[in-house]
């Protein structure tokens, strides 16, 4: 029995990226007890309830961007995808639609503007940089522009219900918001891990001269993760868009941003081909503790974002040094 | 006593795994052409490259006119005169002739390019070697020979004395070769010392005055060149004892699989027609450069085809991504593993399933895990692949080792033609064996298979069947039994214009 189980401990260190996790989530508990110690009330179980509502949409977003990053791409339209989504869906409520074609409506032109980007990319061959930020200020002005450059009233009593599926509601003691962020962890990291589209965007990331040659159609796994990022900043957008009540043009700035910072601290390799959802999970919620416990400790916005910032290039840092020390090693042997 | 300004001793040279260069003699007076001869793989280029100061060697003793050199760096081969043209050119497309040549020592007035001055340089060295060009054209624009012509004028601007030529004439056309030929004279004669590397023999009569030749990093002979025959050159170059087995099985050859039909794509893929037919393995012998893994690439859907018809066991097939020859039955192990065949940061498991990954998936896509294991340690167990474990990521491994992950991950399916490009390129002996003994058992199960190398004794040893490419084009067919590496060599080097 007690073999069996450090077996199934062995298997799981074995999972190539899993060391960079465990390392990570030794930086997360270690923040967690320090912010702990400082001030009590951070473990209390409101902010404990709030804090896990407040990274709810960054890990979400940041599902979207490890896809999209695992192969070696990037998408900077994911804020203004977001602000879009916010906007689209408070201006249809507010003019009297029910809210759940509303949030069809919305997830449709979203999923569309990714299918867009990843023509751009893989199809047309401009550099993701490029693409995507030429949609991101497109899909920011559609954002400004669905309710003629005017912030949304309150969404009103019609939406009640969709607030509470988005924001405040709760179920088995948890917010509603957390849960969607825990169902579309667990279907994403399915994907990614279980079935050939998950392996493929790996592959692609990896080297998509070997992939291509070993028969992965490229094209469609390139449109596929953008279309995850889209999906993803979608359903952040709904949820911003619940929790305030309402639609605001700047929904969603920097996300992409904060995206990204979730899925590289967690070990997602900027150069692509390496890095584990669960690796995102850790990053989003360093990410949040951050944010959280600093705004607990009385740290005014601009050193918190200066410490959120360093910790970033910290990362990213150790990662390429990691990377390109270790082939050199292994030539001196 | 003649006056040498390069005299490189017993020169020795390790890679891992491999003894590049074993104690090697090379010498060079100035006014001479010194061809440089090997089969590929023989060392020369590592010798060049040692001479340059691309790489440290591990032994032997170095004069630069008469002035021994320690550890040479490409600075100081500068310094001293020391320039080598590469087989790839390496220019900046988008500047000028002019910036070009005095890239990295740009002339400065008050603190900013003075490009009149440049120029007027630049159009001074061109003139001197008669080459017709405006400095102020942008390279980018220029065909390759001119290109080439440039890089040479640049050399000579970093007043180099001794010039490396690796492979010049490889992408030119005779017209363009006759006038890099004058070039080549024109340097001789001021005394500057020239180091050619060609494959191309018939050439070497037009300009060489000495000849060195290498074979499996070991030095071979030196000798005037009006005083050996072209057979002596050749023999020099490929008749090594035949040490490693080439294993071999004798199948019935059976029905025609495949057939390629007038197949075009690009300058090196023309007019390509071959059959091939179950139980056999089908060499491609040429010389680097002459359109083989172009070939294997357009029959594979890796690039475009412009014309042409894949038949394969009678149908005609429309192929135009890999993918589509894959569900075929049709699959490549590309030349380069790096570049094209391994995903380096993934493990050997994913790398073994990726090709695989619709015979392991159930209808929604989901990875069957058994069944993935079970291929995959089939596949290892088969290839004998040394392994601590096959969640190893694949780009730690040996050269052999990941060779036969490029090679293993296509067995695992019931594919009717395997192609494999250069599957023994810098992999130990052992491990070539290996993958012989593999190309047979495919053979010996009824799968064609098309071998694509440039070694000449493994294409003989292993093949049924030899198709010589040169240029893009067929130029021969032989019989094992009828093939001798001078009637390869021969085909190899028909060039459409014999200079």
């Amino acid at each position: 029995m007690e073999k069996e189980k450090q077996n199934v401990l062995k298997r799981i260190m074995m999972i190539r990226g899993m060391g960079q996790v465990v390392t990570v989530t030794a930086g997360l508990v270690v923040l967690c007890i320090v912010f702990g110690i400082i001030n009590p009330n951070f473990f209390s179980g409101r902010n404990v309830g709030n804090l896990l509502r407040q990274i709810a949409p960054i890990l979400i977003v940041g599902i979207g961007q490890s896809y999209v990053v695992i192969t070696a791409n990037i998408d900077l339209s994911i804020g203004s995808v977001m602000g879009m989504s916010c906007m689209i869906s408070a201006t249809l409520m507010t003019r009297g639609m029910n809210p759940w074609p509303a949030v069809l409506i919305t997830v449709v032109i979203c999923i569309v503007t990714g299918v867009l980007n990843g023509f751009l990319v893989a199809q047309c061959k401009l550099p993701p940089f490029i693409a995507t930020l030429g949609t991101m200020t497109v899909t920011r002005g559609i954002a400004q522009f669905v309710n003629g450059n005017y912030n949304t009233d309150a969404i009103g009593e019609k939406a009640e219900g969709f607030r509470q599926f988005f924001y405040y509601g709760k179920t088995f003691g948890f917010f509603n918001t957390v849960w969607i962020a825990v169902i579309l962890f667990l279907l994403f990291n399915f994907v990614l891990s279980r079935t050939r589209t998950g392996r493929h965007i790996y592959a692609v990331g990896s080297n998509i001269e070997a992939a291509k040659l070993s028969g992965v159609n490229v094209v469609i796994i390139t449109i596929k993760v953008y279309v995850a990022a889209a999906f993803c900043a979608c359903a952040a957008g709904l949820i911003t868009c619940a929790t305030a009540g309402m639609g605001t043009m700047d929904a969603g700035t920097s996300y992409e941003m904060y995206a990204v910072a979730a899925s590289v601290i967690g070990g997602v390799s900027p150069l692509g081909g390496q890095g584990l959802l669960l690796g995102t999970v850790i990053g989003a919620a360093i990410w949040g503790v951050l944010q959280n416990g600093l705004q607990f400790v009385g740290a005014p916005v601009a050193i918190r974002n200066i410490v959120v910032g360093v910790i970033v290039i910290v990362s990213v840092l150790l990662d390429v040094l990691i990377r390109s020390n270790a082939p050199r090693k292994r030539k001196a042997k | 006593m003649e006056e040498y300004i390069v005299e490189l001793k017993n020169i020795t040279k390790a890679f891992p795994g491999v003894l590049a260069l074993d104690k090697v003699q090379f010498n060079l007076k100035s006014g001479e052409v010194m061809a440089l001869l090997g089969e590929n793989g023989a060392g020369k280029s590592t010798l060049m490259k040692i001479l340059s100061g691309v790489y440290s060697r591990d032994a032997g003793e170095m004069k630069i006119f008469g002035r021994e050199v320690g550890e040479m760096t490409p600075r100081l081969a500068q310094e001293m005169g020391v320039a080598i043209i590469h087989q790839e050119l390496n220019m900046c497309r988008h500047l000028t002739v002019a910036q070009n040549m005095y890239l990295g020592r740009e002339i400065m007035r008050a603190g900013q390019v003075n490009n009149r001055t440049m120029n007027e340089g630049a159009r001074e060295i061109l003139g001197e070697l008669n080459i017709d060009l405006d400095p102020e054209t942008v390279v980018g624009d220029l065909p390759v020979s001119k290109q080439q012509m440039v890089e040479i004028a640049k050399a000579l601007s970093t007043n180099a004395k001794i010039l490396i030529m690796d492979e010049p004439t490889s992408a030119l056309t005779a017209k363009e070769i006759d006038d890099l030929f004058a070039i080549i004279r024109k340097l001789r004669e001021d005394g500057k010392g020239i180091v050619y590397i060609s494959h191309r023999l018939e050439e070497l009569q037009h300009i060489v005055d000495r000849v060195t030749i290498m074979r499996d990093g070991k030095y071979i002979l030196t000798g005037d060149f009006r005083d050996l025959t072209m057979e002596e050159i050749i023999a020099g170059m490929v008749g090594r004892e035949i040490k490693e087995k080439f294993p071999r099985v004798s199948c019935k050859k059976g029905e025609k699989i495949l057939e390629v039909r007038h197949l075009n794509a690009g300058r090196m893929v023309r007019d390509i027609s071959f059959e091939l037919y179950e139980g056999e393995i089908v060499g491609f012998a040429g010389l680097m450069g002459a359109g083989r893994t172009e070939t294997t690439r357009a029959i594979f859907g890796a690039d475009p085809k412009d014309s042409g018809e894949i038949v394969l066991e009678g149908k005609t097939l429309k192929i135009s991504c890999p993918e589509d020859a894959i569900k075929a039955g049709i699959v490549l192990a590309p030349e380069d593993r790096k570049k094209d065949g391994l995903c380096t940061k993934l493990s050997v498991r994913d790398n073994i399933a990726l090709p695989n990954l619709d015979i392991l998936c159930d209808r929604l896509g989901v990875v069957n895990r058994n069944r993935e294991k079970e291929m995959v340690s089939r596949t290892v167990r088969d290839l004998m692949i040394r392994l601590p474990g096959d969640q190893v990521d694949a780009g730690t491994l040996s050269g052999g080792n990941q060779q036969k992950v490029v090679v293993g991950k296509w067995l695992a399916r019931n594919s009717r033609v395997v192609i494999f490009d250069e599957p023994t390129r810098g992999i130990d002996v052992a491990a070539k064996v290996e993958i012989y003994h593999l190309m047979n058992q495919l053979k010996a199960r009824g799968i064609g298979v098309m071998f694509v190398s440039s070694e000449m004794p493994e294409i003989m040893g292993i093949s049924d069947r030899i198709i010589v490419m040169c240029d893009g084009r067929i130029t021969g067919e032989l019989c094992r039994e009828d093939a001798t590496q001078d009637q390869i060599l021969t085909y190899a080097t028909r060039f459409e214009k014999k200079v």
